[in-house]
């Protein structure tokens, strides 16, 4: 005799949309958790794009503790001080179930929920292990007794998975596969973000910033606004930090945390940040796979949903992990209800990864599957930025030398750099066709 | 704001052990010591009289998982084996 049909290893989003689902069909499921209380360990931006959420819990709007409903996106290209940015409000996003939300607090709930179903929630656990033996898989914790059997695992346990690493199934992460980010979260008063962001009460605005410091690809800051408080981060693949660092910016390199300070004090960011007092420091990986390279997800009996299977997708303006890790999430307690249905555990794993392929998960992915040679190409972060500036000023100033027609100034710009005219138009190709 | 005041805001239940080791013989041979900036909590320092230069502490670790990817996973560093805390230890978010 199993303990119970499925362990859930971890309580983000993902794990607890999967026990959420396979309790509401009468499975028997443990959702193990290491945290003293769920959402104590996580970290995200964030925009939760709600409405695979919507889906699996209707009244979530109502009861989830949520941040602002996100009625404009914002995206700022910074340039030696200079910022070309877009605006976006649209009433047809009004509709959408998008939010801000902070983890910590929501991951609480959303557990609470998933115990309501009937999951057992199993807190202050940390799984060591995790080995199929014939018709059980044993799952090892650091706790005195604490193993516990089940005919499936669903591996829910973030980017530094260990249940794909201990059993076998992925690959550890490679720096090119990863990015680090900081993040403060600052207290403001309502009425000063109102204001300062121009929102009616319970709006929230969300900016996405790339293009500091010149020439330093695969780096960028977002900011998003909460009922009293906004989040300001950075985001940098392992790699270009690395790389960056090497360069010798100050002695033996610059941390990230350095480059999100000196961020906070630019001339086109400073009145947005300015004023309140940081609350809370937080730093994590982030998965920064390509549909192309995406690890291993499955075996007989194992799963690997959310962050533990890499799925999120970097837009460069927006970032996508918290809907993707809730429907992955899903797709697993799919794929367990059939295997219970047809007493067919050992294709548990096969069945999710199908499920999970069909999903607008894997489209989403393939579809945008050319954007990370997009977002890691040096000259969407230097030059050419620094060309539309030049032509910009040129546009815009009234004083100078800014005469002539426009579109010469553009062609001047592009040969003092010496940038060919059709490199540019394939670039920019490659960037419409991805998007 | 400097990232000691940053590491002020964060809660800590410190485990009795080290949930991350370093063997700090193994960074005689590292070159690039990116440890030093890319912890962004800091728990790697350099002093030039110890052998290998790098003191480790865990107890302000945020388990970001940066030091298993850039020195764990390096086939060229590897000083640092990685896991994350016991149960109920490590750093506690409240926000998140
Ligand atoms: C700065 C930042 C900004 C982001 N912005 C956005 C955004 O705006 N929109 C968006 O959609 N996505 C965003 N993302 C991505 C999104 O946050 C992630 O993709 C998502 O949180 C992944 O959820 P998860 O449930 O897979 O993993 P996690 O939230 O990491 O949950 C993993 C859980 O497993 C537990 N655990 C780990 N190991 C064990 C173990 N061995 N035993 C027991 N428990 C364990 C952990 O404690 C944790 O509770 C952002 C991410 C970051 C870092
Ligand atoms: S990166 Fe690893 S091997 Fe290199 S100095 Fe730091 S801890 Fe030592
Ligand atoms: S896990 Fe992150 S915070 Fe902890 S020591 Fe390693 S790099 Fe530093």
């Amino acid at each position: 005799m199993v303990d119970f049909d499925v362990i859930v290893v971890g309580a983000g989003r993902a794990g607890t949309a999967a026990a959420y689902k396979l309790a509401e069909h009468g499975i028997d499921v443990a959702l193990v958790e290491r945290a003293k209380e769920a959402g104590m360990k996580n970290v995200t931006g964030g925009v939760l794009y709600g409405d695979v959420l919507s889906e699996l819990v209707p009244e979530f709007p109502d009861q989830a503790p949520l941040g602002r409903h996100v009625v404009e996106h914002n995206v700022r290209i910074l340039n030696e001080g200079t910022s070309i940015g877009i605006s976006y409000r649209d009433p047809a996003i009004l509709d959408e179930p998008n939010y801000t939300i902070q983890v910590g607090r929501f991951d609480q709930w959303f557990v609470k929920k998933a115990e309501e179903k009937g999951a057992v929630f199993i807190p202050e656990t940390t799984v060591r292990d995790v080995s199929q033996r014939g018709e059980e898989v044993l799952v090892e914790t650091d706790r005195t007794g604490g193993d516990l059997t089940c005919k499936a695992v669903v591996g829910a346990d973030g980017v530094n998975t260990t249940v794909g690493r201990v059993a076998g199934i992925r690959e550890t992460v490679r720096n090119e596969n990863v990015g680090q980010s900081v993040k403060h979260v600052i207290d403001l008063d309502k009425s000063t973000i109102n204001e300062r962001f121009n929102l009616e009460p319970g709006e929230g605005a969300a900016y996405a910033f790339e293009g500091f410091p010149e020439g330093v690809p695969g780096l960028g800051y977002f900011l998003y606004t909460f009922e009293s408080s906004i989040a300001v981060g950075a985001v940098a693949s392992m790699s270009s930090l690395e790389k960056y660092g090497k360069q010798g910016y100050s002695g033996r390199g610059t941390p990230l945390y350095d480059l999100l300070d000196r961020f906070k004090e630019l001339k086109a960011v400073k009145p947005l940040v300015e004023g309140g007092s940081t609350t809370e420091y937080q730093g994590i990986l982030v998965p920064k796979y390509k549909y192309s390279n995406l690890p291993q997800r499955y075996d007989d009996r194992i799963s690997l949903v959310g962050d533990a299977a890499g799925l999120t997708l970097n837009k460069g303006f927006t970032f996508r992990g918290l809907d993707f890790g809730i429907k992955s999430g899903m797709c697993a307690a799919e794929a367990a209800i059939g295997s219970d249905q047809n007493q067919d555990w050992d294709s548990f794993g096969q069945r999710y990864d199908k499920l999970l392929n069909n999903s607008y998960v894997m489209t989403e992915m393939k579809q945008h599957r050319g954007i990370p040679s997009v977002v890691e190409n040096e000259k969407f972060f230097d030059e050419y930025p620094a060309v539309a500036r030049e032509v910009l000023e040129h546009t815009f100033s009234t004083s100078g030398d800014a005469s002539g027609l426009t579109w010469r100034q553009a062609l001047r710009s592009l040969r003092k750099r010496d940038i060919k005219l059709r490199g540019v138009l394939a670039d920019g190709w490659k960037a419409v066709r991805s998007f | 704001m400097s990232v000691e005041k940053d590491l002020e805001t964060v809660e800590w239940d410190v485990g009795e052990e080290g949930h991350i080791t370093v063997d700090n013989s193994e960074c005689v041979d590292c070159e690039e010591k990116p440890c030093l900036h890319l912890c962004p909590a800091q728990c790697f320092d350099y002093q030039e009289e110890r052998e290998g230069g790098i003191y480790f502490s865990y107890e302000h670790c945020i388990e970001c998982g940066s030091c298993m990817v850039f020195c764990a996973n390096d086939p060229d560093r590897g000083a640092v084996s990685w896991t994350k805390p016991d149960g109920g230890k490590g750093v506690e978010y409240d926000l998140g």
